[in-house]
């Protein structure tokens, strides 16, 4: 358990998690609260991070539930598993065989066999799904439902049942209840709007994108052996090119890819002519690559007048050779 | 702060936001935790509890600052005034107060504790004074800026301001207002000045209440003139309400196939039936059925007129293609004028505004021929015909003023009855509907539904029907 909001931005940054005290008050208050939290935000910001690096912090252990169109029950909550009931019914087909044995109808053979049914309907043969494995758990967990904006409708309002009261009915078997309560935490993209019911239930968290202070630790965090200078250009002309009116804005992952990529063609700034090779790892579409690529040349310009404007110092290094 | 909040909860609601007794509750259990030590824990707590949707923050935003920090940054901005109108760095200013606290004592002056908090710089005490006089006067009952001189009075009063103010003047003679001494001249300027920052506040606090009741009324205003707009260049909100409409749109298309998959749930399994459907099997259960329908996306295949007599509405209804597109798979898109072209790739790879631009522009196809929808609509069929399924929902988006060409509505036909529903949307005005060189009457016919649409107004009406039929 945290035990403040500072503990929570002290443990999360141990684990390479850079926080602001928004999103650390709301993990603080979650977990205090017992509450589950949504968390919106676009692409790539750190939602879905955020919970593993949770889990982490608190030494639980994460079941993660991904959300996809057309997912049900059967995928999210438990499923029997077939094939070992089918199996034991094989092995067992002569004990089935004395069961039935002397039947004077068919009628009267099924009903003997029904009488059996809670044999294979039992703890044996469920297969749990992150949902059951959540609240079935010896020890407290930490559930992450990811992308639930992806589910449709009808699977939002059944996990509105399992969150209220943490307890599922399994019609073979009755209803199980949660020992503890889990952490959960919902990511959504907003490919629509959830439900009113839900977000009651939840606490809220809007990640947007990092400013370039945060930005910069995330990128000396992430990317081993990234040249400090490199780090705060990347930084600033990120922010700059997500001002643009773009079709798709480069998330905290391209940054890092970015990164990666122009610190794997050993360069220690964006003033270097290999730069405009390496677009591909921030944008993904063609015209949004023109229109950044114009916004770092006019970024690298202004900071070389700077740095022209600047006392002559040490030598330049450019490069690394 | 209980009522604090209370009042805050009041406040977002007449904004707009929406806002449960659950909710607020939970307020309370938060602040319990975080405690009200810092502004920005409080922000971020009513934040984390009150406001659940990503496009309620900015109201948010500016609604907290305007009710929470009103009277503590009024007192701040006053301090930070009074001393850049002496010119005075912060350390210089705290002496200043000093030199007067001990001129005083010299004096013998007993001070009220107006007075004194104003000249001690006293914020926290000046705050509590403010909001206490603000309460005692009504003001947040202010509806109008001609009341704000009736509401200001009520405050000095409240206050006792004009003691004070005879109290400040009394100082003013003692430090001798002739005295040539440029220390005891700007004591005495200090003086003055914090009577005027007294009255700069009171009349700031009440500015700012009166902006928290007429945001609301702004916004309401504008909520309602955003919706009956017609046509014009798409702002960030109009482009998220039709964001919320067309998402509103597709579930009803969808729930048809929900409520049919919520009655199929699975049950409890039945053994006895397991066994009879595997007889055949001699007895071993190979067959298990449980019901699991197989899902059907949504697919829509849209149909957009792009032509001269709807250019006033074009934006509209291609910003409607454009969310259809980006919320769901399922979606090919395709504009006409005699014409025809698809636009999917287009939209999807394209910023809204640059894909509208582009479409209506005529990069994807002649947009300055004469509308043929007929046209139109065969090759439509002889081209694309293997786009509809039986699951497909076809939406299209004109006017029917086809120029006294063909209609052919034997491919509108065609094309309905290889579709699940097709919902016509037209931008006219129904009166006009048939006059002149509308065709909308024969393709009536082969429209499961159809209504005018022009303005996201419409757009919600329709959706609200579509449930319906
Ligand atoms: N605050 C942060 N500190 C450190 N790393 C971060 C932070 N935010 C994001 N990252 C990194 O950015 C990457 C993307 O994060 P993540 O996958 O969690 O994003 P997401 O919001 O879930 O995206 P999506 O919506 O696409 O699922 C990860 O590699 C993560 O490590
Ligand atoms: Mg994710």
């Amino acid at each position: 358990m945290f035990s403040s909001i500072p503990d929570v931005i002290e443990r999360f940054a141990r684990r390479h998690y850079i926080c602001n005290r928004n999103i650390a008050t709301v993990v603080y208050l979650a977990s205090r609260l017992q509450k589950p939290i949504l968390v919106e935000g676009p692409a790539g910001v750190g939602k879905t991070e955020l919970a593993k690096v949770l889990a982490g912090a608190l030494d639980r252990e994460l079941i993660r539930l991904q959300c996809y169109e057309g997912l049900d029950e059967s995928k999210a909550l438990y499923e029997w598993e077939y094939a070992k009931q089918l199996l034991y019914t094989q092995i067992l087909k002569d004990k089935i065989g004395e069961v039935i044995a002397g039947a004077p109808s068919l009628k009267e053979a099924v009903e003997r066999v029904a009488a059996q049914d809670d044999v294979f309907f039992s703890e044996r043969f469920i297969v749990p799904r992150p949902l059951l494995r959540a609240i079935t758990a010896p020890a407290p967990v930490v559930l992450l439902i990811d992308e639930i904006d992806k589910a449709d409708t009808e699977f939002e309002a059944f996990l509105l049942e399992v969150l209220s009261d943490f307890q599922v009915s399994v019609p073979e078997l009755g209803t199980i209840k949660a020992k503890h309560v889990p952490l959960v935490v919902l990511t959504s993209n907003n490919a629509r709007e959830m439900s009113d019911a839900l977000k009651r239930r939840c606490l809220h968290l809007y990640i947007d994108f990092p400013d370039p202070e945060q930005e910069r630790a995330i990128i000396l965090l992430k990317v081993p052996g990234v040249a400090e200078r490199l780090a705060r250009e990347v930084a600033e002309v990120v922010q700059a090119i997500r001002k643009l009116d773009l079709k798709k804005a480069p998330s905290i992952s391209e940054t890092l890819d970015w990164t990666r990529a122009l610190t794997l063609l050993n360069l220690d700034t964006l003033d270097a002519g290999l730069v405009d090779d390496t677009f591909s790892a921030i944008l993904k579409y063609e015209g949004d690559i023109r229109k950044a690529q114009a916004e770092i040349k006019e970024h690298v310009a202004k900071a070389r007048a700077a740095a022209l404007a600047a006392p002559a110092g040490a030598p330049d290094a450019n490069v690394r050779h | 702060m209980d009522e604090t909040v209370i009042g805050f909860v009041g406040l977002l609601r007449r904004n707009g936001v929406r806002v449960s007794i659950a909710e607020s509750m939970d307020t309370f259990h938060a602040l319990d935790l975080v405690g009200l030590g810092t502004r920005a824990a409080v922000k971020d707590t009513l934040r984390a509890t009150l406001v659940k949707r990503g496009a309620d923050l900015p109201a948010y935003d500016r609604l907290f600052d305007l009710y929470f920090s009103g009277i503590g940054e009024i007192v701040k901005d006053a301090e930070s005034r009074s001393r850049a109108a002496l010119d005075l760095d912060p350390a210089e200013y705290q002496e200043l107060i000093e030199a007067l606290a001990r001129f005083l004592e010299e004096q013998g002056i007993e001070l009220s504790e107006l007075a004194r908090a104003l000249l001690r710089q006293d914020s926290a005490r000046l705050e509590r004074l403010l909001r206490d006089a603000a309460k005692q006067a009504g003001v947040q009952r202010i509806e109008r800026p001609f009341q704000e001189g009736q509401f200001a009075q009520g405050m000095q009063e409240a206050l006792g301001v004009g003691g004070a103010a005879r109290e400040l003047q009394l100082i003013g003679d003692a430090l001798g207002a002739g005295d040539p001494d440029p220390r005891r001249q700007r004591l005495s300027r200090f003086v003055e000045r914090r009577l005027q920052e007294l009255q700069e506040m009171i009349r700031r606090l009440i500015r700012g209440e009166l902006e928290q009741r007429d945001l609301g009324q702004r916004d309401a205003a504008r909520v309602q003139q955003l919706a009956e707009k017609s046509f014009y260049y798409l702002s960030e909100d109009e482009i998220r309400r039709m964001k919320e409409a067309v998402a509103k749109l597709a579930q009803r298309l969808k729930n048809v196939l929900a409520v049919k998959r919520r009655s199929a749930r699975r049950g409890k399994f039945d053994v006895k039936d397991t066994l009879r459907k595997n007889l055949q099997y001699g007895g071993v259960p190979f067959k298990i059925r449980f019901d699991r329908r197989k899902r059907v996306k949504p697919q829509i295949v849209v149909l957009c007129d792009v032509s001269d007599s709807v250019r006033n509405v074009s934006r509209f209804m291609l910003q409607l293609v454009y969310s259809l597109q980006d919320l769901y798979s399922k979606v090919r898109s395709f504009i006409f004028v005699s014409d025809i072209g698809e636009i999917t790739k287009l939209f999807e790879e394209h910023e809204i505004h640059q894909a509208i631009d582009q479409a209506i522009r005529g990069n994807v196809i002649n947009v300055y021929a004469h509308s043929d929808f007929g046209r139109a609509f065969r090759t439509f069929h002889r081209e694309h015909l293997a786009a509809i399924t039986r699951h497909t929902t076809v939406i299209v988006l004109g006017d029917a003023r086809n120029n006294y060409n063909l209609p052919h509505e034997w491919a509108l036909r065609e094309i309905k009855q290889r579709a699940k529903q097709l919902i016509w949307l037209n931008p006219e005005s129904r009166m006009t509907w048939g006059f002149g060189d509308s065709e909308m009457d024969r393709y009536q016919p082969y429209c499961d539904v159809v209504e005018e649409c022009r303005n996201l107004n419409q757009l919600y009406r329709v959706v609200d029907r579509i449930v319906v039929g």
